[in-house]
């Protein structure tokens, strides 16, 4: 590559950012750069390539070549230079005009990093006597995801993270199991020490599949560029100091921060396009058209027949209304008039056109998606403080048209030192979020729900689109009621939808704390900080004039504000030679205020196209409003006693308070205790065994009340012939209620072999969470369907596996594969009087929390059986369906989860990729349950036993159609009962709710990054551009194996409890594209 | 420095002495208690919407009574109702809530008795001496529309839990004997008549039925009486005769003004539920059904007009009704009639034309009242039309057809009284589809493929009782003999 075509442009805007920064921030004043030169050798005295070497904490770095030597320009301000290397302690000297050398020391216990725990406090993770995870800002943005979140799959073992397709969609994020069965049980986000709301306002509707949007989780206003680390803290003992929150795990985000002298500047930018994964979309038979069967009026029954012409004959046309595809054959030498020669704005107008599969199915609806990013931070340090910015801005455009998802996200952060006791550093992050046209979910909303279950194959959607343009502002459709009413009956045009009902929504939020660090004396620090999350969120809902649905226009404002306030002693003492101890005391206050209000116009819109709630035609019905305060204060104390980094024993202890909560019980305290013992410290030297620690906890958490569950309310409902109207609401609140726990035991074994070639975690835990909070369904009969109650017992016990092991380690190839496991094994012990715990309903299937089953199971109609397991079919031929619908048919807990990450990297040139796995778990396909019902997969079509295609008619004296369903009569003897193919043969009428049940097992490609570094000599040449990195990344490329059908298993609603049904599946996109990384 | 810290320390403190933590939990927004009328208006617009809608998630009935029939989707013509989750969502309805109709369109919401027996409970603690003397009214009203609401349960699943009911303190309430229910109910009434005073108030305004006037409930009490008393005519038909001559000796419906209707306002939500569901949504899912339409057309019925629209096949002024569960074009056949779809269209809970038939059942049956079955069959007729928007010339041109006189039309008394109640009881499925069970006319078509007694003859409990309730679930179907739709009621012996 030639020097002069990496100078242009971006450069000069580069240079001007670059002035721009050093007019304000002339203290930190940046002068020309010099030049480093070295070489590092390894502990035997040879070169060491690979090495990095950095000018103090900045991104200004290079790697070393094949002789262990390197040059670098750096600032003139540097004088330092860190180098690093795997396997090798790290390394800091003092710049000198001489070449330098530089020896490395073998790194004895090469887990060793620095972890954030709880509250902030960094801690070797070798000393920590619980699980912790711990990954790297790059790794999170490898593969350039908006959403860190998603990011994430795949890479911490039992971090369950289950996302769906849906453009900005909500990602369900579960650390070691449901514990509570109707609260809350996604993990606690905290940044830089403050907690960040990470809640989604999906509606229930959305949520259990029936109707609406889906808006994402709060959590995705974090920036990944932005971020420095996360670390999982798991289990109970690490977040019990966390208090109320912390018994779903804490997801502990440290961001970015300056560090030791210099600056530096980081601009990313690239652009990922894709198309959808084929395997995650329905293929359609194309041998029969639009209706239910013979039911019409044409002499074979499958046409409407009308004088279309008006010239006294009758012809053959579609039955636009019927929305499945049992219709006639396909035939090119039958002519019909279909829903566009009805259309009179259409040019097909009373055109009749041949009758035959469509040209394009509705896998043409959905388009390239496109995201493009940009990104600049900049970070600068003297010995008094620092600073950092950063923008980013994100553009994604999803696979449906006319929607959009913008991102920009501005951070600030800063530290100094006021004198030599006294430090204050703050941190300010603002987003703003704009979405359009986030797909409408769910079995009663979603396009792809209608191309997925209730379609005519012959429905050209090419059509469908020239029609929506051509004629905008009419509803011109395919699914129009009758030739002679030509509106929509159950279906608009699907380009209606996006275009005409879409949503926008709008969320600016800012995040940050303000810290006060005074060191009291040399053992004792105190910490004072305020911590503020608050956003605004508004989401506005259309159904135009002319659609299906009620002409509406919806607006949800929604306020959500979080503060705490943390006063905190650290202290860490020296007690002896052997012993050491440090800990902490503190307070903790947090409020945190929701507020929302709803309104929706009543009756229709007077002005089409004008959306505002004054555009309602009858008057507004009264707005639904919450405002929910929560308070919660707390003091706690932890301890850690060292014993020469032998043994290490930690306990902590907390006491909350809760606003939700009776004031009788409002009071409760949360211990943990837990001992790591380093036993490889008592082994002999040796080759072999590296590092080894044990570790053993035990620790309980809680979770308080919703917030006005303890007293009974009355809700109004809009006046009724001038009357007031109150109603008491469906759930029986309790005034009882009394805190939530889970008891939590954890052990666990960490080794690293062979000087940190290879080395594994593992953790067994088990967890109980008992005196479960919750609106329990409850019989009708009891004049509610739900009631707060406190009982329960769920328990989950599972094991965490890490692992990692770099098998080739050479001086210009390196390969590290890093392997991820867990399985949870979850069970509910107990129920309180009841033995079923319905979550959702779906008529005869249903998702339930079962006594002695894991959370989730799947209950429905099943077969009938006999001794053998034959499926029995009853007198007409049909299976028999079992009378109840309360069979377990299904488990949505997956067996285990897993991720395989492997890193090849040779010079500069890397190559990583991510594979995630997912082993078992049930997803119930209503996409299937309807679509096979009303025959639009290619298994519907296709010949019988006789050879004949099988949709003939059963009767037919030449070609009998029908099948024979694999199974015995109910005599015992094999079923040869011939049954029609019609309406429901395959689908929801004539089979039970388990045939509809689906392995949801996967394993996918989920990442992969390839990426080149420009080599360091070119940079010289380049002034002020320390490293360019050019790299290829791509999501979701390949789904290697999957049982599910036509959809992609991990696809659902929402975050939340509600998993494991799929009813309106959007494909999966593949994506892929080019990011350009320059440091200067 | 120490200077900032106590500052910082007292700040804290400060702000978390400021409020009592608990104050923070109180919901600024509603309240924890309202007025009995508040709950009472809600319960009794929650019964109109619920016999009112044609939403076959809720209500299936008039598909089941052959008044209409489905076009695409013919699930519950078909009497597959789980499909919709049909015994769910009206048991839920009728006892503690259900969510009708969500956005876009305004919400509608369900709550009968759970919010009845709360304004109960609200009036009994209410010791206000001025309301002293409303409040016996008040709770008589409450009470009457509570068995209305009681045997509306019964009639459609027979066992019920019925003692251990609205206890939100017994989770697993056990099922009550229907017949045993029955006999509570009726005292009830006795009870809620012996506290009715007509010259006290009641609800006033807030009882959007009768508008506070105590001897329309007084009438109300006595023909609700008559209807359930005639219930027992062939499982206990000498209890029946006490109770139907107690009622009908007592002051009962004598007009169409006395007709308990729950009337609409013209504005959603507060229209009908037939305008909501027909109107509003924009779906089609209905057309006339062939079994009435045809019926009717042979007796030349004046109310065909109102009932449905005219065919596009049939032609102007010609009715055409669709065949019973199949799959029907909705272009070819006769519609819901217009004035069915007007907003304000009322939902009629209890009407006189109701009454006239029992009474002429009665006669039949040798019961002790007053007039023939003639007379009575007469005045049901010409009430209906009435109600419906005839007048006198067309009922005397209608009852003077030798098919509709009543000593010339064909049949036993249970046919001739069975098919014009089934016609009267037009839009009000629920209650035809009781009478078909207990008269056993008129002739039903099974959809194809199914036979007469494939027709349900009463829903099966919900599914969320099975999981909910089990072992009282399970108690239940035993003791009715099975949770099936083929199961007959305790009413049900013919």
């Amino acid at each position: 590559m030639k020097k002069q075509s990496l100078h242009p442009n971006p450069l000069i805007i580069i240079r001007l950012l670059f002035l721009a920064l050093l007019t304000n921030l002339s203290c930190l004043a940046y002068a020309e750069g010099k030049p480093v030169r070295g070489q590092v050798l390894d502990e035997t005295g040879h070169g060491l390539p690979g090495a990095r070497v950095s000018a103090g904490e900045t991104a200004i770095a290079t790697v070393t070549d094949d002789e262990g030597k390197f040059s670098l320009e750096v600032p003139v301000t540097t004088r330092i230079l860190v180098i690093q290397a795997l396997g090798y302690e790290r390394q800091e000297v003092e710049i000198t005009q001489a070449p330098l050398l530089i020896r490395m020391q073998v790194q004895q216990q090469a887990l060793g990093e620095i972890v954030v725990t709880a509250y902030g406090i960094r801690r070797n993770k070798n000393d920590l006597p619980y699980s912790a995870q711990k990954i790297n800002g790059q790794e999170i943005t490898a593969t350039r995801e908006s959403n860190f979140i998603n990011a994430l799959q795949g890479k911490v073992a039992g971090l369950d993270i289950e996302r769906n397709n849906n453009l900005g969609g909500s990602t369900n994020v579960v650390l070691r199991g449901i514990k509570s069965i109707d609260g809350n049980n996604q993990a606690l986000f905290v940044v830089d020490g403050v907690p960040v709301d990470n809640s989604n306002t999906n509606t229930y509707l959305q949520q259990i599949g029936s109707v609406g949007y889906d808006y994402g989780n709060a959590a995705a206003d974090i920036n990944p560029d932005n971020i420095e680390s996360v670390t999982v803290l798991k289990g109970a003992a690490a977040t019990a100091l966390y208090g109320s929150r912390a018994a779903n795990g804490v997801i502990l985000i440290t961001t970015k921060k300056a560090g030791r002298p210099g600056f530096g500047i980081t601009v990313n930018s690239g652009f990922t396009t894709g198309s959808i994964d084929k395997s995650t979309w329905i293929k359609y038979q194309k041998e029969y058209g639009g209706g239910y069967g013979p039911y019409y009026e044409s002499p074979d029954g499958y046409f409407l027949y009308r004088d279309i012409l008006g010239n006294g004959v009758d012809e053959l046309v579609v039955p636009t209304s019927e929305d499945a595809s049992f219709g006639a054959r396909f035939d090119n030498s039958t002519m019909i008039y279909d829903w566009k020669s009805l259309d009179p704005n259409s040019p097909y107008y009373h055109k009749k056109t041949a009758w035959k599969a469509a040209a394009n199915d509705p896998s043409s609806f959905f388009v390239k998606p496109f995201s493009s990013n940009l990104s600049i931070t900049a970070a600068g340090a003297n010995e008094d403080g620092g600073f950092s910015v950063g923008y980013t801005r994100t553009t994604d455009k999803g696979i449906t048209e006319n929607s959009s998802l913008i991102k920009d996200m501005v951070n600030v952060s800063g530290s100094y030192k006021l004198t030599k006791k006294l430090s204050v550093s703050a941190s300010a992050n603002v987003s703003s979020i704009n979405g359009k046209g986030r797909n409408n979910t769910g079995y009663n909303g979603s396009v792809a729900g209608n191309f997925r279950q209730w379609w005519q194959t012959n429905v050209d959607i090419k059509e469908l689109r020239e029609a929506y343009f051509r004629e905008k502002g009419t509803n011109a459709t395919w699914n129009y009621l009758d030739p002679d009413y030509l509106f929509p009956i159950y279906w608009n045009n699907p380009y209606w939808n996006i275009y005409e009902n879409y949503e926008n929504d709008s969320r600016l939020r800012s995040f940050g704390n303000i810290t006060v660090n005074y060191a009291a004396t040399d053992w004792l620090d105190i910490v004072a900080r305020a911590g503020m999350d608050a956003y605004h969120e508004q989401q506005e809902e259309r159904n135009a004039v002319g659609s299906v649905e009620t002409p509406s226009y919806s607006r949800y404002n929604h306020n959500y504000s979080e503060m705490n306030y943390d006063l905190i002693a650290n202290f860490h003492k020296q007690l002896s030679d052997a012993f050491k101890l440090s800990g902490l005391v503190g307070t903790n206050i947090r409020r945190t205020h929701h507020e929302s209000v709803f309104s929706i116009t009543n009756g229709g819109l007077v002005i089409p196209g004008f959306y505002a709630l004054s555009n309602s035609v009858n008057l507004l019905a009264p707005p639904e409003e919450i405002d929910e305060r929560v308070g919660v204060n707390g003091i706690f104390a932890g301890a850690t006693l060292d014993y020469q980094s032998l043994l290490i024993a930690d306990l902590t202890l907390r006491r909350d308070r809760s606003s939700t909560l009776p004031k009788s019980h409002d009071a409760y305290y949360y211990p943990s205790a837990s001992l790591g013992f380093v036993f490889s410290k008592l082994l002999p030297e040796n080759n072999i065994l590296t590092f080894g620690k044990a570790r053993l906890n035990y620790a309980e958490v809680g979770n308080d009340a919703p917030a006005h569950s303890i007293t009974d309310l009355k809700y109004p409902r809009a006046p009724f012939q001038g009357q007031p109207v109150y109603h008491i609401g469906y759930t029986k609140n309790n005034e009882d209620l009394k805190p939530e726990r889970t008891k939590s035991t954890e052990a666990g074994l960490e080794l690293a072999f062979w000087r940190n070639r290879a080395g594994l975690d593992f953790t067994w835990y088990n967890t109980h969470s008992v005196d479960q909070i919750m609106a329990i369904p409850v019989s009708g009969a009891t004049g509610y369907n739900y009631k707060y109650v406190n009982a329960g017992d769920i328990r989950n016990s599972g094991m965490e596996l890490s692992a990692f092991i770099a098998p080739v380690k050479t001086r210009n190839f390196s390969w590290m594969i890093n392997i991820n496991y867990a399985r949870n094994r979850n069970k509910i012990m107990k129920l309180p009087d009841i033995d079923n715990i319905q979550l959702v309903n779906w008529g005869t299937p249903t998702l339930n929390a079962a006594l002695g089953q894991p959370y989730g199971i799947i209950r429905g109609t099943d077969y009938v059986l006999d001794e053998k397991g034959n499926k029995i079919v009853d007198e007409t031929g049909h299976y028999l369906i079992s009378e109840t619908a309360d069979n377990i048919i299904g488990n949505t807990n997956p067996d285990w989860t897993g991720g395989v990450s492997n890193t090849l990297k040779y010079k500069s040139v890397t190559l990583s990729f991510l594979i995630s796995i997912r082993k078992g778990g049930d997803v119930f396909s209503v996409d299937r349950w309807f679509g096979l019902s009303t025959g639009l997969p290619a298994e519907t079509v296709g010949n019988n036993d006789l050879g004949n295609p099988m949709r003939n008619d059963i009767d037919d004296p030449e070609h009998p159609g029908g099948i024979i369903l694999d199974g015995v009569k109910e005599d015992g003897t094999k079923n040869d009962i011939r049954i029609p193919v019609e309406y429901g043969t395959f689908g929801d009428a004539y089979n039970p709710d388990k045939a509809f049940v689906y392995d949801a097992s996967y394993v996918k490609l989920r990442e992969l990054s390839l990426s080149y570094s420009l080599p360091a000599k070119w940079m010289q040449e380049l002034r002020y551009v320390k490293n360019i990195e050019i790299s290829f990344v791509a999501r979701n490329l390949w789904i290697i194996f999957k049982n599910l059908p036509d959809a992609d298993p991990e696809d659902g609603f929402s975050s939340g409890n509600y998993q494991g049904f799929q009813s309106g599946s959007m494909p999966t996109a593949r994506t892929y594209g080019f990011n350009l990384k320059f440091n200067f | 420095m120490k200077k900032l810290l106590i500052f910082i320390l007292g700040g804290i403190t400060l702000f978390s002495c400021k409020k009592n933590l608990s104050d923070l939990n109180q919901d600024p927004k509603h309240p924890t208690e309202v007025p009995a009328a508040t709950l009472l208006t809600a319960a009794q617009k929650s019964l109109g919407d619920v016999m009112g809608t044609p939403d076959y998630a809720f209500n299936p009935f008039n598909l089941f009574a052959q008044y209409w029939t489905q076009t695409t989707y013919t699930e519950e013509s078909n009497y597959d109702m789980q499909f919709h989750s049909v015994p769910d969502n009206l048991w839920r309805a009728l006892y503690s809530q259900a969510w009708m109709v969500s956005a876009p369109n305004p919400d509608v919401y369900s709550e009968i008795l759970s919010a009845l027996h709360a304004a109960k409970v609200g009036l009994q603690k209410d010791n206000s001496p001025a309301n002293e003397t409303a409040k016996q009214n008040q709770l008589a009203v409450v009470d009457l529309l509570m068995v209305y609401a009681w045997s509306t349960l019964v009639n459609v699943y027979g066992d019920i839990p019925y003692t251990q009911a609205l206890d939100p303190d017994n989770l697993q309430p056990a099922y009550d004997d229907a017949a045993t229910i029955y006999d509570d109910l009726l005292k009830r009434i006795d009870n809620d008549l012996d506290q009715i005073d007509i010259n006290d108030e009641g609800f006033g305004s807030a009882d959007v039925i009768y508008y506070g006037d105590m001897n329309a409930w007084l009438k109300f009490a006595n023909s609700l009486k008559l209807k359930l008393g005639m219930m027992l005519a062939d499982v206990n038909p000498s209890k029946a005769a006490t109770v139907v001559s107690e009622a009908a000796s007592a002051d009962i419906f004598s007009s169409n003004d006395d007709n308990a209707l729950l009337r609409y306002e013209s504005v959603t939500p507060n229209t009908s539920p037939l305008y909501i569901q027909l109107v509003t949504t924009g779906r089609k899912d209905f057309v006339g059904c062939s079994t009435l339409i045809d019926a009717m057309n042979a007796l030349n019925d004046p109310r065909i007009g109102m009932y449905y629209t005219d065919s596009a096949e049939a032609g102007e002024g010609n009715y055409a009704g669709a065949p019973y569960a199949e799959n029907n074009s909705y272009g070819a056949w006769s519609h819901i009639g217009d004035m069915l779809l007007d907003p304000q269209f009322p939902t009629d809970l209890l009407d006189y034309t109701e009454v006239e038939l029992l009474l002429a059942e009665a006669a039949e049956r040798g019961f002790s009242v007053s007039g023939s079955a003639e007379e009575h069959y007469n005045n049901a007729i010409r009430a209906s039309i009435a109600y419906w928007g005839g007048s006198d010339a067309d009922a005397d041109d209608y009852l003077a057809q030798e098919a509709v006189a009543y000593t010339t039309a064909a049949g036993s008394w249970r046919e001739k009284i069975g098919t014009q109640k089934w016609i009267a009881l037009y839009n009000r499925g629920l209650d035809a589809w009781t009478e078909w069970r207990r008269l056993d006319y008129p002739v039903l078509t099974p959809p194809a493929g199914m036979s007469q007694s494939d027709i349900p003859v009463r829903l099966t409990y919900p599914v969320a009782e099975q999981n909910l309730n089990g072992s009282n679930y399970n108690a239940a179907a035993a003791h009715i003999g099975g949770d099936r739709t083929s199961t007959k009621l305790f009413w049900d012996v013919r």
